[in-house]
């Protein structure tokens, strides 16, 4: 056969950018991910409470000034990235960098949290054989962080991008992949948080 | 990356014209050379797991004996030829791990669902070549880290595949929980990763990059095996995933998921408590389950398309074949709790679980009709994939039924852990798997190599491997219900199982001949890479597209010109008013009368544009409404 090369043609785009349908899925993946933890924690209480080995803490309140923060994110990131489909660039190089500085915000508000829980013995090594559930907490929170700073990644190269010109009403994937995902991660704290502070 | 950047990296990266060894052969982004690559990757692991079965076979059949060979190759763990138990148990453990993961996972979804999604339907690549190339150097690092893992000092993890704390999350709790144990962990977690890189492109090549006319209906059933396998993988690591994560924190960090009461070598209780080594198996089952499927389904996708082919009929209840592969992928996450009717489980719980175990009989039955029927009067051509393909028909119904005794939660307390277990997943997920992977490989090695393999050592390899592998497996069952228990290290010392010595015997000889039939195929494989007989284009005058590819060049983009459209099904083979016994999916029907031509025409025209939110457009094609 002679022909070693494909032809220069033009293949139909596929409908969804693949980046982006690759992103739901890994968002699926990771929720069931959360839905083993949560699951994990709602099949080991009754058996911890029945050897009084399940201590009901409530969640420092740091926790919850992270809910506010990254619910105020998303407003932000939705602002950045409808700014970009109408080419507001500069407004969404503002927003791009407002929703970062939230985003360490929440970081920091997480610290805190956590400081608390340390303060509280509610250490992820038990320090004490009742305080099981605070292991759990504490893998529910840490593996979250974990998916906050993939997000912060994405924030970090979106706002590279802006300033590059790189994102604009013609090239929106990219801040259309960190709006769902930021999004994601936003969701999935309200969701633990309520489970969390609803099951405690 | 942005839209318009990416579609211009779709059209651009096709046209590489020269590329060095290390972008052709080692860090390839063509998934038909990363399916060769988890193809070779898997027989090696294969042929690694098939060796250690045969030396713990061999201390079954002759524990008294003493074999200098096993010194010489196991050094201390096999002192005056007689293998140590506890790496016997290691052997055991790894054995499972290889074959269950590495060779019925990587090797057989990772190699045929790189092939031919692509391929069959019609597109130039993965949706994310880069993310699949980084699902094989995942797997092929979580395959290093685990043959490490056998040579540790003090040997590989042994707790058995399903690695249950408390025994794997204390060190002390024997030799192989150490660091052997560790070692597997990180394997595992590796290999997850790559499970979950190659699942997501699957997905999202089968969805979203099907070409003109390949409407969900008129894809091949392969794809759809692999579809659902890739959803069932997908849903089910993340939670072998989180089971893991507990494991090891509980193993390296002290805390106590898994653990409670625990007393070690007489001293106790430890610190650890409040926790529940039931929990892991909750969270490992809910994987364990759905994992045996996609080990099976991929197998039973391959034998649609090769009985079909081979048989030169329609494949008989193309959409019920179909929903019954969607029946056992739903029915297989609620299922997991039949692998755990002794833990004390509130038998009211037993018997849903039982119940819905049983309902999958139903597709599973479907499937073997299907495939029977599909055989019947068929103008059948006795291929070496052919015979394969009928052999996991026969596997699939003989290790299938014994699925119905072990789902009765008042049978498994009598059948549980017994050499029944053994014999029943041996036969239904082992061999009828592995028998689909060498049907896909006698099948499509013309694809991959453009050569073609020997028959004639086909068939010695697949007559052999057939009769060999129920004479390993049928007499276990046997050994099951008169109470023989599994991972046994041995059995002389109890005087009620020593009848079964002749039987393990026989077994041990069949294995060993197996073994011997799987060297006909490595020489066959291999030789016929090199010196195989040239291939013409579609030997097995098939319908689908991937035999419209040019077979003499391996061509990244598949294609050389326009991607193919597709007008029809992929199965109609025999149609009564053509001359030729098959029709390729992507051949024009000049006879048609003109209605059926506008109509086909109607189907492929080019997509509305869209008006709703890209969402909704994908919801669409995701359910074939458009296109």
């Amino acid at each position: 056969m002679e022909n070693r090369t494909v032809k220069k043609v033009k293949d139909p785009a596929p409908l969804v950018p693949p980046a982006k349908f690759n992103l739901w899925l890994f968002m699926l993946a990771s929720c069931m991910l959360f839905a083993a933890f949560v699951s994990a924690y709602i099949v080991a209480r009754p058996d911890a409470e029945a050897k009084q080995l399940w201590t009901s803490f409530d969640l420092p309140i740091y926790f919850f000034y992270s809910l506010i923060i990254s619910i105020l994110s998303s407003v932000t990131i939705q602002m950045a990235t409808n700014a970009a489909k109408k080419d507001e660039l500069a407004r969404n190089k503002g927003l791009i960098a407002v929703t970062l500085v939230l985003s360490v915000l929440f970081c920091y508000s997480q610290y805190l949290g956590w400081s608390r829980l340390v303060m509280q013995d509610l250490t992820f090594v038990n320090a004490r054989p009742e305080h099981i559930s605070a292991s759990y907490v504490w893998v529910i929170t840490v593996l979250h962080f974990v998916h906050i700073l993939g997000g912060i990644i994405l924030l970090l190269i979106a706002q590279v991008k802006s300033f590059r010109l790189d994102i604009h009403k013609k090239q929106i994937t990219f801040m259309s992949i960190t709006n769902t995902y930021w999004h994601f991660v936003g969701l999935l704290w309200f969701i633990l948080y309520l489970f969390l502070y609803f099951a405690r | 990356m942005s839209t318009s950047a990416l579609h211009a990296d779709h059209h651009t990266h096709d046209h590489h014209h020269k590329e060095s060894f290390i972008s052709k052969y080692v860090f390839s982004m063509d998934h038909k050379m990363i399916s060769k690559q988890f193809l070779i990757t898997g027989i090696i692991m294969g042929i690694v797991g098939m060796g250690m079965s045969l030396l713990f076979r061999l201390q079954l059949a002759w524990p008294d004996e003493q074999f200098g060979l096993l010194e010489m190759l196991l050094g201390k763990w096999a002192v005056d030829g007689k293998l140590d138990p506890n790496f016997y148990m290691g052997l055991v453990t790894i054995h499972g791990t290889i074959m269950v993961f590495y060779v019925l996972t990587a090797g057989l979804s990772g190699t045929f669902s790189n092939l031919l999604i692509p391929l069959q339907l019609g597109a130039r690549d993965m949706a994310s070549p880069f993310m699949n190339m980084l699902s094989y150097w995942f797997f092929l690092a979580s395959s290093v880290v685990l043959l490490i893992s056998v040579g540790v000092e003090t040997g590989p993890a042994s707790g058995g595949w399903t690695v249950y704390p408390p025994l794997s999350a204390l060190e002390k709790a024997m030799p192989g929980s150490g660091l052997g144990m560790t070692l597997w962990l990180v394997a595992i977690a590796l290999f997850i990763i790559s499970a979950l890189l190659g699942g997501i492109n699957y997905i999202s090549t089968v969805l979203n990059q099907r070409t003109k006319g390949m409407s969900m209906n008129r894809m091949p059933l392969t794809i759809w095996a692999f579809f659902f396998t890739a959803i069932l993988g997908l849903l089910s690591f993340p939670v072998l995933l989180g089971a893991a994560l507990f494991l090891i924190f509980d193993r390296s960090f002290g805390t106590s998921f898994y653990l409670s009461d625990i007393f070690l070598e007489g001293v106790g209780a430890l610190e650890n408590v409040g926790g529940s080594p039931v929990l892991y198996q909750h969270l490992f089952w809910f994987l364990g389950h759905p994992e045996v499927y996609i080990i099976l389904m991929p197998a039973l996708g391959i034998t649609s398309e090769v009985i079909s082919t081979n048989a030169r009929k329609p494949i008989f209840g193309y959409t019920a074949m179909i929903i019954s592969l969607m029946g056992i992928s739903v029915l297989s996450f609620i299922v997991w709790g039949h692998h755990m009717f002794i833990t004390g489980m509130n038998p009211f719980l037993g018997s849903v679980f039982m119940i819905l175990t049983l309902i999958i009989a139903v597709p599973s039955a479907v499937k073997a009709f299907n495939y029977l029927t599909t055989l019947w009067r068929g103008n059948l051509r006795y291929t070496p994939a052919m015979l394969f393909s009928i052999g996991l028909v026969s596997f699939f119904i003989s290790g299938g039924l014994t699925g119905i005794y072990l789902g009765n939660a008042a049978m498994d307390i009598q059948l549980h852990d017994s050499y029944f277990v053994v014999a029943h997943f041996h036969l239904v997920m082992g061999s009828a798997a592995i028998f689909g992977m060498f049907a896909g490989i006698y099948h499509w090695f013309p694809r991959m190599y453009g050569r073609m393999m020997n028959n004639t050592l086909g068939y010695f390899h697949f007559w052999i491997t057939f009769i060999t592998a129920y004479l390993v497996f049928f007499p276990m069952h046997f050994m099951g219900l008169a109470g023989v228990p599994r991972r046994y290290y041995q059995f002389t010392l109890v005087e009620d199982f020593n009848i079964w010595m002749d039987v393990n015997k026989l077994i041990t000889v069949s294995a060993i001949v197996a073994g011997f039939a799987q060297l006909l195929f490595l020489y066959n494989f291999f030789v016929s890479i090199f010196r195989g007989k040239k291939a013409e284009q579609n030997p097995w005058q098939s319908n689908t597209l991937e035999w419209t590819s040019p077979m003499d060049v391996r061509l990244h983009g598949n294609w050389p010109h326009e991607l193919p459209t597709v007008y029809r099904g992929p199965y109609e083979y025999s149609r009564p008013d053509r001359e030729s016994d098959f029709f390729p999916q992507n051949e024009e029907d000049a006879n048609a009368p003109e209605v059926l031509h506008v109509e086909e025409k109607e189907v492929v025209k080019e997509e509305a544009p869209v008006e709703n939110s890209v969402f909704f457009a994908a919801i669409k094609r995701v359910f074939g409404l458009s296109r």
